[in-house]
């Protein structure tokens, strides 16, 4: 076990740094640089954009900015933004909550309603519900996520006036009631892809288990279909769902991403839009480690769980 | 939107500048401010939504335009300037002059007064230390200053009181008012004992002597201020500053419209919506001119661009109305220079702008550029063809460029659009010239004053070596004479013929074809008082000290 | 998936089955229709119509479809959605097709070499693979994106960049499942070449996999493309994408919703195409499926 854990930590460590290196190059091996946004302010100079340039330290060749770089992320500074010179990681902690509360939410609306369509359509295989939610969940993957937002703002913000077209909360008004409203399309819209990926899993997971052996002899034996159902069924199948729980993370992170820039959501997606807007690459840097640190540990949490869950296997 | 003129007891002849040996009205000191102190309590909160978030809090590091929606509310500068072009004291008693001796007459010499009742808001008093050392930082080596320009020109930096300074300029130079008029004063206490002044604790937590408070930001959406009830001038009378941030401009409308922001902020109400907004109950909306002009821009290095004929036939080929009516909802206003029409030194007789593509055919064939086999002219082995290139995400630029794209076509010229994402455009590909044209709203003047020496002499293109924003790589000996001649000037009558023949010089040689000055949708909620525009200053929050609940 | 029924070294026999299979899926010919559908409509599509893509008529803009000729009405310049329609699907879907090509080969290839000759070349290509995959890759994509110059060839490529990684993971297994297969070893005994055996021999029976990962790679660039091209980072006016054209409808959204609509639709269609084609493939290819 722990030899185990010391292996994923250094492939983990080997990952971040490929991670940083590539992420690294995009950044500055293109044109144009953190300052050139300033360009238009009314009165600025050539020769004020160098000197800070050169002030900023971002004239020094590459390499060392990197090693720079490295060395101080590595000791726990991740650097500051350049848009407010507040450390990196107080700045993506300030977006977090905004991200996982949209994911979070919308993980449990996807896993319910994921769940029981996938059991139900694995016990009527075959049948007209099972056709049909086979072939939603393809076209439901097949819609982009971000215009599938903007119909969902058209239809419940635009014409039926239900709903906020964006934001968190309103100015002024942060009661609970308030953020849920706010939550409600950008956690359904999120969700939408998700629920046609748990419910495949779910059903093919279902089907799986239903082949095995024990459940057969569980239903010889007559116990209650339900009861078999919900033991053994739910209970095995459930084992590769937390597997997949962990894989579906950078999808759900992207997805998370994707839904924040049509709703106005104030988290991690868009504060890296606008991060790439104004050029700040500390936050950009910061904002690819942290997710890929995310999803590493994410990962490792999901094989750990399986491994507790389910007896059978061993990690080592 | 009477509430802001109490800052402007001059009248119009008193146009400006200090220095002026003309102006006789010199603008008064406002001890009226002092006066009016025992106002009412502050009372209610107005909140104003930006599309852009504010980051930088210490006015001198580099920093956006509405980063200084704080810096108007939190700081003060010496003095200041109205919507008119006039300037009042603030932190100073008085404007300096020629007239009441700040200012010696060769404009060499400065003496400013301070006031000696305004405190910051840690409670240390304000004195002419501050002075000195604001303006030190500005040319401070180690200091990320956003801006020397002017500033570099100061020596012998002398506190003789804690209420008065002197200098010393190196060389006259008249646009050194309006920059100070935009330098607001910091508080040397706050960077005593730090050791870097660019991560200064004072940049996330600003002090300032203005009407409002620093109290939170909550970042990625909102800054609250508080009234500062011991403000040495007139106000505040609100109790609370909110400085929403709603990173989508339908969003910004839309909230607006159902009163959740009070003030519709920077990049205010999109022309699409003007039509609506003005039908809004209880709403106020107004049309507001500003300093920027857009522009197509050329490189007067490229081979297609040196004959005159073709930029006259590319400007008769553009339907500059078209444009303006339908993309632009007729809300910007047709320009032929790049100065703004509420300034005192617009030229309002250069020749109007005729569309007229018959013409532009005309010219082109004139100057011997003859259709080649695929439909587009050349001339001694030169293709008229050339790029454009823009921000990409810009989408009323885009359309507008579409259309450039399909009115050239149809004289023969070749436009292709190649735009490019903000950080890759406005680096080395626009300051070093490497664009052949681009679609471009600048800002050339340095707040009220006329001085644009930074873009269009001769010495001021990167692409040669100078370290200033002339991108055309725009070469006139006169114009390079006219702007020096200027900007040693104090008296704006005296400057003023200049900077019209600089115009119209411009207008004939079209280094850029001008096609419109920018206007901006203003909307704020009925009750609102005191909010007015400012031509010289775009951000809102200008003269929030006084806005107010009616 | 298994490769049981795969790793045979004639594949001829079980082609004509998977044939069978995959034609009996209705969803699958669904998905040829629609694809097929689309493709005819994009390429010969603009023929047909009266309207040129690029051309402007400020007087007609917002016209809602069906008015005149404008079937799916015009945009904010007045020019026709459909005529701009049919040229985006052709950037759009030759985007995702060259976008698909390249992140297989490069898949395959990393997949191949990974998956054969182990070790630590092996597990540093895999190591590269889990680094892309470790971070959304739609972060990648949008940082790549916001500074290289975003012409279609370049768009490409970096969809290319972000999309390799399951094709290499899917192959690197099946290989690494056949690499000690007797025919191989038959191959090795022979004096065959380590890249003669990695591509003449393994890599055709790992083909089927390939197939439909690709199939499901075209549908995934469709949807990248648009993403990207939504955000303005993508494919630039005034060359017309299905991503661009859904540029800028947000601001029109109660206005003129057919802006957003319309081209919506048709990336819907094409990914749902693409989509039905490759789970009816991997259906088809799947020995199993029999049983279901």
């Amino acid at each position: 076990m722990i030899r185990y854990l010391l292996l994923r930590f250094w492939q983990s460590i080997v990952l971040l740094f490929i991670v940083s290196l590539i992420g690294f190059m995009v950044l500055n091996l293109a044109p144009g640089g953190p300052l050139s946004q300033y360009t238009l302010t009314p009165g600025m100079t050539k020769e004020a954009l160098d000197r800070i340039a050169e002030q900023m330290g971002l004239n020094r060749p590459l390499p060392i900015q990197y090693l720079d770089w490295l060395w101080n992320m590595v000791q726990g500074d991740w650097g500051n933004s350049y848009r407010d010179g507040r450390p990196v990681l107080e700045v993506i902690n300030r977006h977090l909550f905004a991200t996982l509360l949209l994911m979070g939410s919308s993980t449990l609306i996807s896993v319910v309603i994921g769940t029981w369509i996938g059991i139900r359509s694995a016990l009527r295989a075959g049948t007209v519900f099972d056709y049909a939610t086979t072939v939603a969940a393809m076209v439901a993957l097949s819609i982009p996520t971000f215009w599938f937002g903007l119909i969902a703002i058209y239809t419940f913000s635009l014409w039926l006036g239900w709903l906020p077209a964006g934001n968190m909360y309103t100015v002024g008004n942060g009661s609970l009631g308030d953020y849920a409203i706010h939550l409600i399309m950008p956690s359904m819209v999120l969700a939408l892809v998700n629920v046609a990926v748990w419910s495949r899993y779910m059903r093919s997971a279902t089907l799986d288990v239903m082949s095995q052996d024990f459940v057969r002899t569980a239903k010889a034996k007559g116990l209650a279909p339900r009861r078999v159902l919900m033991k053994h069924i739910v209970g095995n199948a459930l084992v590769p769902m937390i597997t997949l729980a962990g894989l579906q993370l950078p999808t759900l992170l992207g997805g998370a991403l994707v839904t924040e820039t049509v709703f106005t959501w104030p988290g991690m997606g868009r504060l890296f839009l606008d991060g790439l807007g104004y050029n700040d690459y500390p936050v950009v840097m910061g904002l690819l480690m942290f997710s890929a640190i995310l999803v590493l540990v994410g990962n490792l949490a999901a094989d750990l769980l399986v491994a507790l869950v389910d007896p059978r296997i061993r990690l080592d | 939107m009477t509430e802001a003129t109490r800052f402007t007891p001059t009248r119009r002849q008193a146009l400006l500048l200090m220095g002026a040996a003309g102006v006789t009205t010199l603008v008064p000191s406002l001890s009226g401010l002092g006066a009016a102190r025992a106002q009412e309590t502050p009372s209610g909160q107005i909140v104003v939504g930006f599309s852009q978030e504010p980051t930088v809090f210490n006015p001198h590091l580099l920093h956006i335009e509405v980063d200084e929606g704080v810096h108007y509310a939190v700081f003060d500068p010496l003095f200041d300037v109205d919507p008119e072009g006039n300037f009042y004291p603030l932190l100073a008693t008085e404007v300096p002059t020629v007239e009441n001796g700040g200012i010696s007459a060769d404009g060499l010499s400065w003496k400013v007064t301070l006031r000696d009742d305004v405190t910051w808001h840690d409670g240390t008093p304000f004195t002419a230390e501050d002075v000195k050392f604001t303006l030190e930082l500005m040319v401070d080596p180690d200091f990320r200053s956003w801006r020397r320009t002017g500033h570099e020109h100061v020596q012998e930096l002398t506190v003789v009181s804690p209420t008065e300074i002197t200098w010393k300029m190196a060389k006259p130079f008249a646009p050194y008012a309006s920059i100070l008029a935009s330098t607001f004063i910091v508080p040397k206490h706050a960077f005593d004992g730090v050791a870097d002044k660019n991560e200064a604790p004072f940049n996330s937590a600003p002090i300032g002597t203005g009407a409002f408070k620093w109290k939170e930001r909550v970042a990625g959406d909102h800054i609250e201020l508080e009234a500062n009830t011991e403000y040495f001038g007139d106000g505040p009378y609100l109790e609370r500053l909110v400085l929403k941030y709603i990173p989508d401009l339908t969003v910004l409308y839309t909230q607006f419209k159902t009163g959740d922001i009070d003030v519709a902020g920077l990049q205010w109400i999109t022309p699409d919506n003007y039509e609506e907004a003005q039908t809004l109950e209880g709403k106020e909306v107004q049309v507001v001119g500003t300093a920027t002009f857009e522009s197509l821009t050329f490189n007067m290095e490229r081979p297609q661009f040196q004959d005159l004929k073709v930029r006259q036939a590319l400007y008769h080929a553009l339907d500059k109305q078209a444009i303006i009516d339908a993309l632009y909802y007729g809300v910007p206003q047709p320009t032929e220079t790049y100065m703004p029409k509420e300034s005192f030194y617009y030229n309002a007789d250069l020749p109007k702008h005729e569309y007229d593509p018959e013409k532009a055919k005309a010219l082109l064939d004139e100057a011997g550029w003859a259709p080649g086999a695929d439909g587009i002219r050349e001339k001694d082995g030169v293709r008229l063809a050339f790029t454009n290139s823009t921000t990409s995400g810009n989408h009323l630029r885009e359309q507008a460029q579409q259309f450039f794209q399909q009115s050239f076509k149809d004289i023969g010229v070749e436009m292709t659009i190649s735009n490019l994402p903000p950080a890759v455009m406005w680096g080395d590909y626009w300051m070093l010239s490497q664009f052949d044209s681009v679609v471009v709203g600048l800002n050339t003047l340095t707040g009220p004053d006329p001085d644009t020496s930074d873009y269009f002499m001769s010495t001021s293109s990167a692409a040669k070596g100078g370290a200033g924003q002339n991108t055309w790589v725009y070469q006139n000996p006169e114009v390079d004479a006219l702007l020096k001649q200027g900007g040693e000037l104090v008296s704006p009558e005296e400057r003023r013929p200049i900077y019209l023949k600089i115009q119209e010089i411009m207008r004939a040689d079209l280094p850029f074809l001008p096609i419109f000055q920018y206007a901006t949708i203003r909307g704020w909620k009925e009750g609102v008082t005191g909010y007015e525009a400012n031509i010289n200053n775009r951000i809102d929050t200008w003269n929030v000290r006084s806005w107010r609940w009616a | 998936m298994t490769a049981a029924a795969l790793s045979a070294p004639r594949p001829r026999w079980w082609r004509s089955r998977t044939v069978r299979r995959f034609t009996r899926n209705k969803l699958a010919m669904v998905g040829v229709i629609l694809i097929l559908g689309l493709t005819l409509a994009c390429f010969v599509g603009p023929y047909l119509l009266p309207f040129d893509e690029l051309f402007i008529d400020l007087r007609a803009r917002f016209a809602p479809p069906g008015t005149g000729a404008h079937i799916f009405g015009t945009d904010p310049l007045g020019r026709d959605i459909a005529a701009r329609l049919f040229q985006a699907g052709q950037i759009s879907l030759l985007v995702g097709f060259f976008a698909m090509l390249m992140s297989t080969v490069v898949g395959t290839v990393v997949g191949v070499v990974a998956g054969y000759t182990g070790g630590w070349l092996g597990a540093a290509l895999m190591r590269v693979v889990d680094a892309f995959l470790s971070f959304p890759s739609i972060f990648l994509l949008l940082a790549l994106a916001a500074f290289v110059n975003p012409s279609p060839i370049m768009i490409t490529i970096i969809i290319a960049v972000t999309s390799w990684m399951e094709v290499a993971r899917i192959v690197e297994a099946e290989v690494r499942s056949l690499r000690d297969r007797d025919f191989v070893m038959a191959a090795r005994m022979l004096g065959l070449s380590k890249t003669q055996i990695m591509f003449r021999e393994l890599l055709p029976n790992v083909i089927g996999p390939i197939i439909v990962a690709a199939t499901l790679t075209v549908a995934r660039a469709i949807l990248l493309e648009a993403y990207i091209s939504f955000l303005g980072y993508g494919i630039q006016p005034p060359l017309p994408s299905w991503g661009n054209m859904l540029n800028g409808a947000q601001q029109y959204l109660d206005k003129a919703p057919w802006l957003a609509i319309v081209p919506g639709v048709a990336i819907t269609m094409a990914v749902a195409g693409f989509n039905f084609i490759g789970d009816g493939l991997r259906d088809a290819l799947d020995a199993r499926s029999d049983q279901r």
